[in-house]
C-alpha cells in the first residue's frame, strides 16, 4: 500500500512538474502539403495534449480548454503509468497544397481511442472509436488504430484525439502521422513483427492443445485426479495465452467479441494456473496426503488463499482497478519466490524414496527459472516497476519454461501411470498370491480340523478308556482295601489258638485237680480275654485303656501258665489320657505273646521279666515299648532248627500287620526290634520299639 | 508196664497228661517228666523209655529235634500233644504218628495210648518215625510218604508221587501205584479222602481220588481221564470243569 501511495505521490509530482513547465508552449499548427512519397511525421511537437485528471470533460468542453505540449507524456517503450491516463489530444493540420490530403495518425494500442474532427468555426464530430478494451472486431479492427486525417484542398483541420489507458500498463504512446504509403510500410513492419511474437505462442498454444488432448485421454482411461488438476492447468494457460494473443496487435483470437476477457484472465489466470491448479495438481500428484502430510496442509492452505486472491482480482478488475491485480501479483510473485525454494528443497530431500518428486521438481524448477529469468530480461528495459507490469507478459524464456515444465510432469504423470500399472499388477500378483495362499490355508486349516476331529475323538476314546481304567482301578483298591480288612481281621482271629487250648488245659487241670476256685478264676479271666478278643477284632482302632486292660489280663493267664516264673509290669506315663487315645487294634498282643515265649527262655534267668512301658514322647506320637529278658531274637534265631520253609515268624506276621495297617490309614506306624545283647554284653533281651503316630 | 517219658515245657500240661494217664492208664508208668527239649533228650538217654509223650514246641527246640537227636540210640514210640497245630499235622498223620490235642480228653488219650502200646507189644518196626522225620525234611509234598496198612496189619510206606489213584472198593481205599501193583488198605475210603485232602489230589467221581500229576489228557468226547500209564478212568460230568482248572493250575 505504500508503495502504491509512493508511487501516486511520484506521478502528482511528476504531473505537477509537467504542467508547471509545459503551461506556456503552445502547439503549432502543422502545414504539410499532401505527397505521394511516404511521410511519416513525428507529431509530437505540433500536438497539444489535455490531461482530464476527473475524467468528466466531453467533447463539447473541451475545444474552449487550452492544451499544452507536454513530451512527457510520450514514450517509445510500454511504461507503468501508475495510474490511469485520461487525456486528450489536439492537433491542428493545414493544408496548403491543391490536392485533398488525407493523412493517418498512429499513437498506439490504447484501450479507449475516440477521434474527433473540427472544421474551422464548426463543432468536433466524432470520426472514429477503438481500443483494446472497447473494439470487438476481428482482425480488421487493428486497422482502426490509424486515424484518418482527411483535410480538403488550402484548409485547416482540428483533431481531438481522447485517450484512455485505464490500466496504469501503457503500451508506447508516440503520436505520428503518414500517409497512405509510410502506414502501409509502417502497418508491414509492425505485423510482422507482432506476428513473429505470435507464432511462439501459437506453436505453445498447439502443444498446450496436445497436452491437453492427452491429459483428458488419460483421465477418461484412468481417472485419477492428478491428470484431472493437470488438464485444468493446461487449459487456463491455453486461454491465457489465447487471450495474450488478443492483446497484442494484429493478432486474432476466439475471444475478440469479449475485449475485457484479457483482463479478467491474466492476473487472475497466472494465479490460477501457477499458483492455485499447481498446488492442487502438486497434492494429487505426488499423493502427499499420504506421502508427506505436512507439505500437504502447507499446499491445501496456499491454494485457499489463492483462490480467495483470485477472487478478489476479478472483483478489482470488474471495479475498473487493474493496477491492483498486479500489485498483489507482484507481492504473491516476490513473496513466494523463496519459500518455493525451500519447498523444492524440502521436496528434494523426499525425493529418493518418492521417484514422482524428481519429474515435480524438474518441471517446477524450470517454470520456476523461466519466470525469474523472464522477469529479469524485463528489468532492464523497462525499469523494476515496469518490469513488475510485465510479470505476466508471456516472454520466450517463460514459454520455454512452461513448455519444459508441462513435458516433465507429463512424463511424471506416464511414470505414474507406469507406477499405477506396476503397482496394479503387483497387487494383482499379490491378490493370486494370497488367493492361492488362502486356498492353501483353507487346505491345511480343513486338515487340521480333521486331524482335530480325529485327535479329539481318540482323546474322547482315550479319556472314556481312562475313566473305565481309574473306575476300575478305583475298584480295584476299594476291593483290595476290604480285602486288606478282611485279611487283617482273619490274622486277628488267628492270633493265639496256642494260647486258647493251653488255657483251656491249663482250667482242665484245676478241675481235675480240683481248685475249683483257681479253675473259676482262670476261666473267667479267659472268658474276658476271648470276649474282648472277638470284640476287638469287630473294630480296627481300641482305646489305650482297653489294650492295657487286655494285656495285663493276657499276662495275668500266662503268668498263671508259667507258675509264676514270669514277672511283668505295664507302666503307662501318666500324661496320657489313656481312655480317649487311641491305638490299633491287637497290634502289640503278638509282640506281648512272642516276649512271653522267648522271656521264658532264658536259662541264665530264672525269672522271666516282661516290661511294656507306654510314653508319649512328641505330642502326636506315642511309644510303646515291649522289653523282656529272654535270649535274645539273634539267639532266640539260631536255636530254631526247624527247617527253612516250616519256619514262619511271628514278628514277621507282625510287621505285615503293621504294613497293612499303614495302608489302610495311610499313617506310619514303626516298629523297631533291638536285640539288646547286641547293645550290652551284660545284658540279653529283645526289646521292640513301637511308634504310633496319632491320627 | 510201659515205661513213659512226659516233655512238656508248660507245668500245667505235664501235670494234666500225668495225671490222666494215672488215672486212665495205670499200666503207663511215668518214669521222668522234663521242661524242655535238651532235658528231655538226657531223660530219654537216662531212662530209655517205651513211650514218650512229646510236646511240638518248646522254647529250646521242637519234638522233632529230640526224636533226630534219639532215634538211632532209643527205640520209642512217640506221642506228640500239642494245643493247636496246623503245620505238621499232615505230614504227622501221613506217618501214622499218634497226636492228641490239649485239652486232652480221655477218649483220644486212651486211643493214643492204646494204638502206641499194641505197637509196643508187638514190638512193630519204628519206620514210621523215620518216614516222619524225612516227610518233615522233605522240600515238596509229592516226595512225602505215606504209610499204609494193608488187611494184613502189614505197613507199606509209599511215595505219594508213586500213586496214580485210589478207589473205593467195599469202603475201603484200594491203592493202584506208578509201578502197575495195587495196594489193599486197611483204611476207610473216607479216611484217606480226608487224609489226602489239601494234598494234589482230585476226586473225579464217588469212588475215585486221582493224583493231579498223574493225568496225561482227558479224552476226546470227555468223559475219561487218560492217565499217563495209560489207564482211564471215568469223570462225572459236573466236576469236568473243575478238574480242567486244577490242571492248569498244576501245569
Amino acid at each position: 500500500m505504500k508503495r502504491i501511495l509512493l508511487l501516486m505521490f511520484l506521478c502528482c509530482c511528476t504531473a505537477a512538474i509537467t504542467f508547471a513547465t509545459n503551461r506556456s508552449a503552445l502547439p503549432d499548427t502543422l502545414t504539410i502539403e499532401p505527397s505521394a512519397a511516404p511521410v511519416a511525421i513525428d507529431l509530437r511537437p505540433y500536438i497539444g495534449s489535455l490531461e482530464d485528471a476527473t475524467g468528466n470533460l466531453s467533447i463539447d468542453a473541451v475545444p474552449q480548454l487550452p492544451f499544452y505540449t507536454n513530451n512527457q507524456l510520450f514514450h517509445a517503450a510500454p511504461r507503468n503509468n501508475s495510474k490511469p491516463n485520461n487525456c486528450w489530444l489536439k492537433i491542428n493540420i493545414k493544408n496548403p497544397g491543391n490536392t485533398n490530403a488525407s493523412w493517418l495518425l498512429f499513437t498506439g494500442w490504447h484501450d479507449f481511442m475516440y477521434w474527433y474532427q473540427q472544421a474551422p468555426g464548426k463543432m468536433p464530430g466524432l470520426l472514429m472509436q477503438t481500443g483494446l478494451m472497447l473494439d470487438r472486431g476481428g482482425v480488421e479492427r487493428w486497422n482502426n488504430y490509424g486515424f484518418v486525417a482527411d483535410i480538403p484542398p488550402h484548409d485547416t483541420r482540428t483533431f481531438y484525439l481522447h485517450i484512455i489507458n485505464k490500466s496504469f500498463n501503457e503500451n508506447p504512446f508516440v503520436p505520428t502521422l503518414y500517409n497512405s504509403a509510410a502506414f502501409v510500410t509502417f502497418q508491414s513492419t509492425q505485423v510482422e513483427g507482432y506476428r513473429r511474437e505470435s507464432v511462439v505462442i501459437l506453436v505453445l498454444l498447439g502443444m498446450l492443445l496436445v497436452i491437453l488432448g492427452i491429459s483428458l485421454i488419460n483421465y477418461i482411461q484412468l481417472p485419477d485426479r492428478s491428470y484431472l488438476y493437470f488438464a485444468i492447468y493446461v487449459l487456463g494457460l491455453i486461454l491465457f495465452f489465447a487471450l495474450r494473443l488478443e492483446s497484442k496487435p494484429y493478432q486474432l483470437s476466439f475471444f475478440h467479441r469479449w475485449p475485457m476477457l484479457k483482463y479478467y484472465w491474466d492476473i487472475p489466470g497466472l494465479l490460477f494456473c501457477f499458483y492455485l491448479m499447481y498446488l492442487l495438481f502438486g497434492n494429487a500428484f505426488l499423493n502427499l496426503k499420504e506421502r508427506y502430510p505436512f507439505m500437504e496442509r502447507i499446499f491445501t492452505w496456499v491454494a485457499a488463499v489463492v483462490g480467495g486472491l483470485i477472487i478478489i482480482c476479478i472483483y478489482l478488475i470488474a471495479m475498473e482497478q487493474y493496477h491492483l491485480p498486479t500489485i498483489i501479483y507482484g507481492y504473491v510473485y516476490f513473496g513466494t519466490l523463496v519459500p518455493l525454494l525451500a519447498i523444492f528443497i524440502a521436496l528434494a530431500r523426499r525425493s529418493q524414496h518418492h521417484p514422482l518428486v524428481k519429474f515435480f521438481l524438474f518441471g517446477s524448477v524450470c517454470l520456476y527459472l523461466a519466470c525469474l529469468g523472464s522477469f529479469l530480461i524485463h528489468v532492464r528495459p523497462l525499469g523494476l516497476v515496469g518490469a513488475l507490469g510485465e510479470l505476466s507478459a508471456p516472454t520466450v524464456l517463460l514459454i520455454g519454461g512452461i513448455l519444459l515444465q508441462a513435458f516433465f510432469v507429463l512424463a511424471g504423470l506416464s511414470y505414474r501411470n507406469k507406477l499405477v500399472h506396476m503397482e496394479r499388477t503387483r497387487t494383482q500378483e499379490m491378490l493370486i498370491k494370497q488367493l492361492n495362499k488362502n486356498k492353501e490355508l483353507q487346505r491345511k486349516l480343513n486338515e487340521q480340523l480333521e486331524e482335530l476331529v480325529k485327535e479329539q475323538t481318540t482323546e474322547i476314546l482315550r479319556k472314556k478308556q481312562e475313566l473305565e481304567e481309574q473306575r476300575k482301578i478305583q475298584l480295584e483298591t476299594e476291593y483290595v482295601k476290604k480285602l486288606t480288612e478282611i485279611e487283617l481281621k482273619a490274622i486277628r482271629a488267628q492270633i493265639n489258638p496256642h494260647f486258647i487250648f493251653n488255657c483251656l488245659n491249663s482250667i482242665q487241670l484245676f478241675v481235675m485237680q480240683r481248685d475249683f476256685e483257681f479253675a473259676q478264676k482262670y476261666l473267667s479271666d479267659f472268658s474276658y480275654l476271648i470276649r474282648k478278643t472277638l470284640d476287638f477284632s469287630r473294630r480296627n482302632f481300641i482305646s489305650l485303656a482297653d489294650e492295657i486292660t487286655y494285656l495285663n489280663t493276657y499276662l495275668g493267664l500266662e503268668r498263671m501258665r508259667f507258675e509264676n516264673r514270669m514277672e511283668y509290669e505295664v507302666v503307662v506315663d501318666p500324661e496320657i489320657a489313656t481312655a480317649e487315645l487311641e491305638i490299633p487294634a491287637m497290634l502289640l498282643q503278638p509282640y506281648v505273646e512272642n516276649a512271653v515265649k522267648h522271656g521264658m527262655t532264658n536259662p541264665k534267668q530264672v525269672l522271666g521279666k516282661l516290661s511294656i512301658r507306654f510314653t508319649q514322647i512328641e505330642s502326636d506320637m506315642l511309644e510303646c515299648i515291649v522289653e523282656d529278658n529272654g535270649i535274645g531274637i539273634t539267639r532266640a534265631r539260631e536255636l530254631r532248627s526247624l527247617p527253612k520253609h516250616h519256619q514262619s515268624s511271628g514278628m514277621e506276621i507282625s510287621q505285615n500287620r503293621a504294613d497293612l495297617l499303614n495302608k489302610m490309614y495311610n499313617t506310619e506306624i514303626q516298629i523297631e526290634i533291638i536285640d539288646k545283647a547286641l547293645e550290652q554284653e551284660c545284658n540279653s533281651g529283645t526289646m521292640i520299639r513301637i511308634l504310633i503316630p496319632q491320627l | 508196664m510201659v515205661k513213659a517219658v512226659i516233655i512238656d515245657d508248660e507245668r500245667n500240661s505235664r501235670d494234666i497228661i500225668a495225671l490222666m494217664l494215672e488215672k486212665y492208664c495205670p499200666f503207663v508208668e511215668i518214669a521222668a517228666m522234663a521242661t524242655d527239649s535238651t532235658d528231655g533228650i538226657a531223660k530219654i538217654r537216662e531212662h530209655q523209655p517205651q513211650l514218650v509223650f512229646l510236646d511240638l514246641e518248646m522254647p529250646d527246640g521242637t519234638g522233632f529235634d529230640i526224636l533226630t537227636a534219639t532215634q538211632g540210640e532209643v527205640s520209642f514210640e512217640a506221642i506228640f500233644v500239642t494245643a493247636f497245630e496246623k503245620k505238621f499235622l499232615q505230614i504227622i498223620r501221613l506217618s501214622e504218628v499218634e497226636l492228641i490235642l490239649k485239652p486232652v480228653d480221655k477218649e483220644s488219650l486212651l486211643h493214643a495210648v492204646n494204638t502206641v502200646v499194641r505197637r509196643v507189644e508187638d514190638k512193630q518196626a519204628t519206620q514210621r518215625y523215620q518216614v516222619l522225620m524225612e516227610n518233615f525234611n522233605s522240600q515238596q509234598n509229592h516226595q512225602w510218604q505215606v504209610i499204609i496198612a494193608d488187611n494184613n496189619s502189614r505197613e507199606w510206606v509209599v511215595l505219594l508221587g508213586d500213586i496214580e489213584y485210589f478207589e473205593l472198593a467195599d469202603d475201603k481205599a484200594v491203592f493202584y501205584l506208578r509201578t502197575g501193583d495195587t495196594l489193599s488198605a486197611a483204611g476207610t475210603f473216607r479216611y484217606y479222602l480226608e487224609l489226602f485232602s489239601g494234598l494234589k489230589f482230585y476226586q473225579l467221581n464217588n469212588s475215585q481220588i486221582v493224583r493231579l500229576s498223574a493225568v496225561a489228557r482227558l479224552s476226546g468226547d470227555g468223559t475219561r481221564v487218560i492217565l499217563q500209564s495209560g489207564r482211564t478212568l471215568e469223570i462225572s460230568e459236573r466236576r469236568k470243569k473243575d478238574l480242567l482248572t486244577r490242571l492248569q493250575g498244576e501245569h
